[in-house]
């Protein structure tokens, strides 16, 4: 028994150690490359802090930062929420209604992007919507609600009926038995879907791109459209944005961590 | 009550985070601009549509300080992504096409009529690219930049005599493996039809499938890598020793790396030219007549070759560039060859471009 | 009743898709069944474009060969993503939330980014060949390969296929495994009868999310295995863009849909098992 749990523990560091390794390579390499010397991506020529310098005085670069987060932020929120409802909702749903919704759902995620941009470009035309910052917020949640939904489905279904309506026949109301019965249980399928939707609106070029308008770019649209003369400024603002994430994701777990000693002192 | 979860506070937080970036993306826009501009154009704001990277720093920051105005840029990759979204009705006062893509709008009527007495320095402009046949007297196009395609090698890898084989040197074997190909089917086609001696605008469908033989051939006997806008940086660090690549990146690359050279081949080669024009559909034409006046300007145009390195449309400008100690002195690739019998400009063809797309896809695939 | 108060929370969605989903697509549908006519203007019913399709084999084999790559790469990254995704759910306490954030945060870098990072470590005198030149193996470049195709793909999806997993196995009730230790089965065992079972529709869930979008990529196998690695995103992109064909390139992802809603109903046969165990 001992034995197999000291293989099993080593077996499982080397796994993760090579796992982290994969994943942090082309990572520590943007990072490497955004203090090239010269403009290339693939070759080191000396260090230098042009390229940030580049970045930081290029106004449509700081302010694709701020949409970019603000857009993943507010289209993460609003498709899990509207995601979450939903597949709670199908779940207690008939199986025509259920299935129905459920490949409707799966267009977006298998159509090429390409496919959907060119489809909401027709309708926010033909709707004479003016494009900006609210199509692409808009056309994001499409996008991000079908990845929270598929998420969040596979897990519904195998939780037991009857606890709900256990809840429901000691007067619970509905949205009593959901908020307390269903969402605890199917919570860490919510929190994947949900940085599932977060990637999946961080990263989105092609459908941003014909949904935009009035000069709201996101990094995606600035990457694509200068990849002919692409250069390290990219990898600043990669790097920038891999500070901003780490230092929020630091706060967030630090803050009640500080907030609790505090109160403990307290007492 | 563990309701009160770490999942709650990061919610809220990001919540929180969403609308402090919005405000701050938001903010970027609001710049200060300057009413007189407003009376004297009808409204102070400029909007720009064009290629990525394609000025420099200072073109844009410099203009709005002139004019009082404010400027917004949005950029696309390819003027297929831009016609898609012009097509589509997006509403823009100044956009920056190729040749044929102006060929096209001007063919759907979606452009208006430059206001020549606003724009002087036209002038300027060097012969080569004024009144081409997409736009016959140049009233609703202003060239930018031009240039034409070429094969990058390296000449300490590639016989000099092999190399005068022009564009034949993508069927000797003893290249093969080493080289890159442009993965573009009109550029393809026409290096294809270049070398057979026929016209690259040709709607003869033999010659197109002769065309699309010679591209087969090539596939098979050299094994090319089809690439695009990596080939700039690949060239560079000498990673291959033989590249299809628009004079405007070759001249890049020539400058990056000594042992490439440049040659437009004598088979001829395609003349292309990206210009300024203003869509029917402009918000504002007049400030748009003005903001192509400034970019034809010798400063203008010399800060916007400098950072691109796409050859100027000024004549002025090209001739600085090349001299003694210009940015491009003794590069064979930045200034393109003018008035060249075999040299052609692209025309707009909805059934060819079908066919070429479908055919190129069965080269690559094949 | 009261199955009817949990329906009504679907309305709002039905109501979205119908507008940013049904509508949109039954516009590209348009253009699928028609072809341009003698003008702008008019254009008439036809089933051109399915044919021109069905006819050329050589957009038979692009589609093969999109649907070979889809299926590699969500074959390795079940593989892979497995047994990382059962070991951060044996991870104690808040330490396997943290592993979920450092394997997805790469996924908020720019793919386009990281797939330059990729290209730099994979071609000749990059990372990879000056590790191979240490031991001997001179010039070894992996880009432009179909290793480098798959190693793309893989770095792309493999975080939804461990989210996916994950979160099958994190609220696992022990006292299943429990009882199957109880009853004298072995690690082994208890593995192949309880744990694996109960996780498939993670599994499932998983393949969708990795399977689907995979099928229509383009950018990762066009720049990591060059332009000859035609799949069906490039042939559906190029239809609509270059080629300015509207009609055909929603004719071929149409077609692309029907494809993989079968395939995709024949992965879910496998999601039914468990369900009647239970």
């Amino acid at each position: 028994m001992n034995k197999t749990s000291k293989f099993w523990s080593i077996f499982s560091k080397t796994m993760m150690g090579l796992t982290l390794l994969f994943f942090y390579l082309p990572i520590l390499y943007i990072i490497i490359f955004s203090f090239n010397g010269s403009k290339s991506l693939t070759r080191l020529d000396g260090f230098s802090l042009q390229w940030y310098e580049k970045m930081f005085a290029d106004p449509v670069m700081m302010s694709s930062i701020g949409y970019t987060i603000a857009i993943a932020l507010i289209a993460t929120a609003v498709s899990t929420i509207l995601g979450t409802f939903t597949a709670i909702g199908l779940s207690k749903s008939g199986k025509i209604l259920r299935s129905s919704v459920e490949r409707v759902n799966e267009l977006p995620v298998m159509n090429p992007d390409i496919v959907t941009g060119i489809s909401l470009l027709m309708l926010f035309s033909a709707l004479a919507v003016s494009k900006g910052f609210m199509t692409m917020l808009l056309a994001h949640i499409m996008f991000c609600t079908p990845f929270v939904i598929l998420s969040v489905m596979p897990k519904l279904r195998t939780l037991d009926p009857n606890l709900t309506d256990a809840a429901l026949d000691l007067g619970a109301t509905p949205f009593q038995a959901m908020t307390k019965v269903i969402i605890p249980q199917i919570k860490p399928s919510i929190i994947a879907g949900a940085l599932i939707a977060f990637t999946m609106s961080f990263d989105d070029f092609v459908i941003s791109y014909f949904v935009t308008g009035n000069g709201v770019q996101n990094i995606s649209i600035l990457v694509y459209t200068m990849s002919k003369r692409i250069n390290p400024s990219i990898n600043a603002l990669s790097t920038l944005v891999i500070v901003i994430i780490t230092i929020s994701l630091i706060a967030v777990n630090l803050i009640p961590l500080i907030k609790r000693k505090a109160f403990d002192k307290e007492k | 009550m563990k309701k009160n979860s770490t999942v709650q506070k990061i919610a809220r937080i990001a919540l929180a985070a969403a609308a402090l970036c919005s405000v701050f993306a938001l903010g970027a826009c609001s710049k200060k601009t300057d009413s007189a501009a407003a009376s004297k154009y009808g409204s102070d704001t400029l909007k720009l549509y064009l290629p990525g990277a394609y000025t420099s720093d200072t073109l844009i920051p410099n203009f709005e300080k002139q004019f009082g105005v404010r400027v917004i840029v949005e950029n696309f990759d390819s003027n297929e992504m831009m016609y898609a979204k012009v097509q589509a009705g997006d509403k823009y006062d100044v956009l920056i096409p190729s040749d044929y893509m102006i060929e096209r709008l001007l063919k759907q009527d979606m452009l208006q009529k430059l206001d020549k007495s606003m724009i002087p320095n036209a002038s300027e402009l060097t012969d080569a690219v004024l009144n081409l046949s997409y736009d016959p007297k140049n009233e609703y196009s202003m060239p930018y930049f031009w240039g034409n395609v070429g094969i990058v090698y390296n000449t300490k890898n590639v016989d000099a005599e092999d190399i005068k084989a022009g564009y034949e040197i993508f069927q000797n074997e003893k290249y093969a493996g080493k080289l890159y190909w442009y993965d573009s089917e009109r550029d393809s086609f026409m290096i294809a039809l270049k070398v057979l001696g026929y016209s690259m605008n040709t709607d003869n469908k033999d010659e197109i499938n002769k065309a699309y033989e010679w591209l087969l051939k090539m596939h098979d006997t050299v094994k090319p890598t089809y690439v695009t806008d990596e080939v700039i940086d690949n060239m560079s660090n000498g990673m291959k020793d033989i590249a299809i690549v628009y004079s405007g990146d070759a001249a890049t690359i020539l400058n990056a790396n000594k042992d490439m050279s440049y040659v437009a081949p004598d088979q001829g080669t395609n003349i292309w030219v990206d210009a300024m024009v203003i869509p029917k559909n402009a918000e504002n034409p007049k400030l748009a007549n003005e903001f192509i006046n400034y970019a034809l300007s010798y400063e203008a145009a010399l800060g916007n070759t400098k950072a691109v390195g796409y050859a100027s449309a000024n004549t002025k400008v090209l001739d600085e560039m090349t001299k003694e100690g210009g940015d491009f002195a003794s590069n064979a690739a930045y200034r393109p060859r003018a008035g060249f019998a075999k040299d052609e400009i692209f025309h707009d063809n909805d059934v060819i471009r079908k066919m070429i797309s479908e055919l190129w896809i069965k080269v690559k695939a094949h | 009743m009261r199955i009817n108060k949990f329906r009504l929370m679907t309305y709002p969605y039905i109501g979205w898709i119908i507008v940013m989903i049904v509508v949109p697509m039954l516009l590209i549908g348009l253009y699928a069944f028609t072809v341009p006519g003698n003008d702008v203007a008019s254009v008439k019913f036809s089933l051109d474009n399915f044919a021109r399709f069905a006819t050329d084999a050589v957009f038979l084999k692009v589609v093969g060969k999109s649907l070979w790559i889809a299926f590699l790469t969500t074959v390795v990254c079940i593989l892979l993503g497995y047994p990382i995704a059962y070991i951060i759910s044996k991870a104690k306490g808040n330490k396997s939330m943290i592993l979920i954030l450092l394997l997805t945060l790469p996924t908020w870098i720019n793919m386009l980014v990281r797939t330059y990072a990729w290209m730099g470590i994979l071609q000749e005198g990059g990372v990879f060949s000056s590790i191979c030149a240490f031991f001997g193996f001179e010039g070894v470049s992996l880009l432009y390969t179909d290793f480098a195709v798959t190693l793309g793909m893989v770095y792309n999806f493999l975080p939804f296929m461990i989210l996916q997993i994950h979160t099958s196995l994190a609220k696992m009730d022990n006292s299943l495994l429990e009882a199957a230790s109880d009853l004298g089965a072995n690690r082994v065992q208890s593995f192949l009868r309880v744990t694996l079972p109960l996780s498939l529709p993670g599994v499932v869930s998983g393949i969708t999310l990795v399977f689907l979008p995979a099928v229509s990529s383009f950018f990762i196998p066009k720049l990591l295995g060059g332009g000859q690695y035609v799949l069906v995103g490039n042939v559906i992109e190029s239809q609509f863009l270059t080629a300015g064909d509207w009609h055909f390139g929603s004719a071929i992802s149409l077609i692309m849909a029907i494809i993989i809603i079968i395939s995709m109903w024949l992965t879910r046969k496998i999601d039914v098992q468990p369900k009647k165990e239970n």
